[in-house]
């Protein structure tokens, strides 16, 4: 029937479509329309609460907490800029390469190293800056320095277990194959907890470590476990081929590592990379548990002010924008990434 | 791809370690009695004799499984040798496979492989400089130069750079080839160069190689190019069942091979 060329309005081809997709037979009607139905009052029914009920105060009122947690006003221009810095990296990644001059495009790599320390500066202080406890840190900030700290630890990280794991010395294989088991085996939050909490019983009296660098050690162990078999199986695909041609032009084994298997390597492993760097921003929030006040921890605090009682909805909601937005800007630079380096890949 | 146009390095007049050298200058490999045998059991090479002189020009010629592969990766280390003695440009190679003396063979041996395998996260001139810049730290720019210099001697200067994929595989080939001669060898091993390749490309690269060999290159091919053997090669090779089964002429052991397995061969290809 729907081919039989006739006028009206189910001549269209989106109505053609829409026709046959959802209301092709009687049941497919029925169907449709509880559907529409069912999602149309969810729909009203949230708009109504998020325009007519919600208090937004509790976000509104509190945006500096969300960003800088407890950081001392007066210093907040230093969290500021860190984060201004951040975001001027992420949009000089995203822009297209060619409306950037060639040296600031060689840097990029460079820079993305280097925004860590400059955030451990502007934050901490020392050189001229005053210094700042670790303990004021807190919010996006910290969350965002977490999650910074983690994937620039776990990368190398993996790649060095990765590397070891197929080492031909049998003692080196045993032992990254055991971490890498036992790291696998164990659910974060022990990890973390023995992190914040054991560590310093271990430790000789006296002797402490900034517990965000105890958090950062932590995750960054646990993670780099799991980045190690994302790298192990890029360097897997590389056909045996690669190496005899490697061998034969006389490149040292070393060599052959960093020039022919690891970039081939890491440009396979680099989606599943990607997806365990979104994930260490989400396992940043298993922190609050411990004391820590980053994104998630510092809203647990508001929520325990009395003046916003009860006010978990909406909290939680607007946490949910927040990390959605840090995640989409991950996947975002990580899509970037891949196809810079596609040009080659499609054999 | 006039071969007048040769740029200096494919000269053969390397200098030669002649103090490592016992069987005479003129030999660019010798093997004696090479024995293969896979980690499996499977025997691929028995007693292997065979002398290459330099500026010689010899083509493998065998059955599938016959050994001829196994034979050439031996010359520059890809394959252990579990037997037998080796001789590769004046280096001493036996069964304890001392891979010192492997990597400094490996600087003097050119291979290009039936795949090509070419790296494919690099660019065409990345492949070519790759070796020159990292293994004989040699001056980058200088590097380039000769590098687009040895792609224009084969033909694919305007690719260098685009990426092996964005190449057919006949103009990949000839990249591999110009990845070898990068590094100035003095021996070039070619093992079954034409195989993976559409027939109407399998002429670009055997013209390459043709002009390689009127340059006096030395070279071991292993081929199944009837028409290239008969008219490139000093000599033939036949090998069977990891064996060498005859040497000659091209010549002879096309219009009259001597033993009953050569001429099953021929029968069989020709």
């Amino acid at each position: 029937m729907a081919e039989s060329p006739r006028s009206g309005p189910w001549s269209r081809p989106l109505l053609r479509q829409i026709r046959r997709g959802l209301f092709a037979s009687p049941l497919d009607t029925v169907i449709t329309v509880v559907l529409a139905v069912l999602c149309g009052g969810g729909l009203w029914s949230f708009l109504h609460w998020v325009f007519l009920q919600a208090d937004w105060a509790v976000v509104v009122e509190n945006i500096r907490l969300y960003i800088h947690g407890r950081f001392p006003v007066e210093q907040v221009w230093r969290s500021w800029s860190w984060l201004g810095l951040l975001g001027v990296l992420c949009l000089a990644t995203l822009m297209p390469a060619r409306m950037l001059p060639r040296p600031v495009l060689r840097l990029l790599p460079l820079l993305w190293i280097l925004i860590l320390p400059i955030g451990l500066l502007l934050l901490a202080g020392g050189l001229g800056f005053e210094p700042v406890k670790s303990r004021f840190w807190g919010g996006l900030q910290l969350s965002l320095l977490l999650t910074l700290g983690t994937v620039l630890m776990a990368l190398p990280l993996g790649i060095l277990l990765a590397l070891a794991r197929r080492s031909s010395l049998p003692l080196l294989r045993w032992l990254t194959t055991g971490y890498i088991e036992l790291t696998r085996g164990m659910p974060l939050i022990a990890v973390l907890f023995f992190g914040q909490l054991m560590i310093p019983l271990f430790l000789p009296e006296g002797w402490t470590f900034n517990r965000v660098l105890r958090a950062v050690l932590s995750l960054g162990f646990f993670v780099g476990a799991y980045m190690a078999e994302d790298v192990r199986g890029g360097l897997q695909s590389i056909p045996k081929t690669q190496l005899e041609a490697a061998r034969s032009l006389g490149l040292s084994p070393l060599l052959t590592v960093a020039l022919v298997e690891l970039p081939q390597a890491l440009r396979t492993a680099l989606p599943s990379l990607a997806n365990q760097c979104v994930a260490s921003l989400q396992s940043t929030s298993l922190l609050a548990y411990l004391g820590l006040i980053e994104l998630l921890g510092i809203s647990r605090s508001i929520l325990g002010n009395p003046s916003f009682l009860g006010r978990h909805l909406e909290v939680y909601i607007w946490l949910a924008l927040l990390y959605w937005a840090v995640c989409i800007l991950m996947t975002s630079l990580a899509r970037r990434l891949e196809r810079t380096l596609k040009v080659s890949d499609h054999h | 791809m006039a071969s007048s146009a040769a740029p200096s390095h494919h000269s053969t007049s390397g200098v030669q370690s002649g103090d490592t050298l016992s069987a005479g200058p003129e030999l660019a490999v010798r093997s004696q009695g090479l024995d293969k045998i896979f980690p499996n059991g499977f025997q691929a090479l028995r007693k292997v004799d065979l002398a290459v002189a330099k500026g010689e020009v010899v083509v493998i010629m065998g059955p599938s499984g016959s050994g001829k592969s196994t034979l050439i990766r031996t010359f520059n280390g890809l394959e252990t040798i579990q037997g037998g003695h080796l001789e590769v440009l004046g280096y001493h190679l036996d069964a304890d496979n001392n891979q010192k003396v492997v990597s400094k063979i490996r600087h003097h041996v050119g291979m290009v492989f039936q795949s090509f395998n070419l790296f494919p996260h690099l660019s065409i001139l990345e492949n070519v400089t790759l070796a020159p810049v990292w293994v004989q730290k040699r001056d980058r720019q200088t590097v380039k130069k000769d590098a687009l210099a040895l792609l224009d001697h084969v033909g694919i200067r305007e690719q260098a750079h685009k990426y092996p994929s964005q190449l057919s595989g006949g103009q990949q080939q000839r990249v591999a080839i110009a990845r070898a001669l990068a590094l100035s060898p003095q021996l070039m091993l070619f093992d079954e160069p034409t195989s993976a390749l559409d027939p109407e490309k399998v002429k670009e690269v055997l013209e390459t190689i043709r002009a390689l060999a009127a340059e006096g290159m030395t070279m071991v091919v292993v081929t199944h190019e009837v028409g290239f053997a008969r008219e490139v090669a000093d000599r033939v090779v036949f090998m069977d069942e990891g064996m060498i089964v005859e040497e000659a002429s091209p010549q002879t052991f096309f219009t009259d091979p001597k033993e009953e397995r050569s001429q099953l061969f021929l029968s069989r290809i020709l």
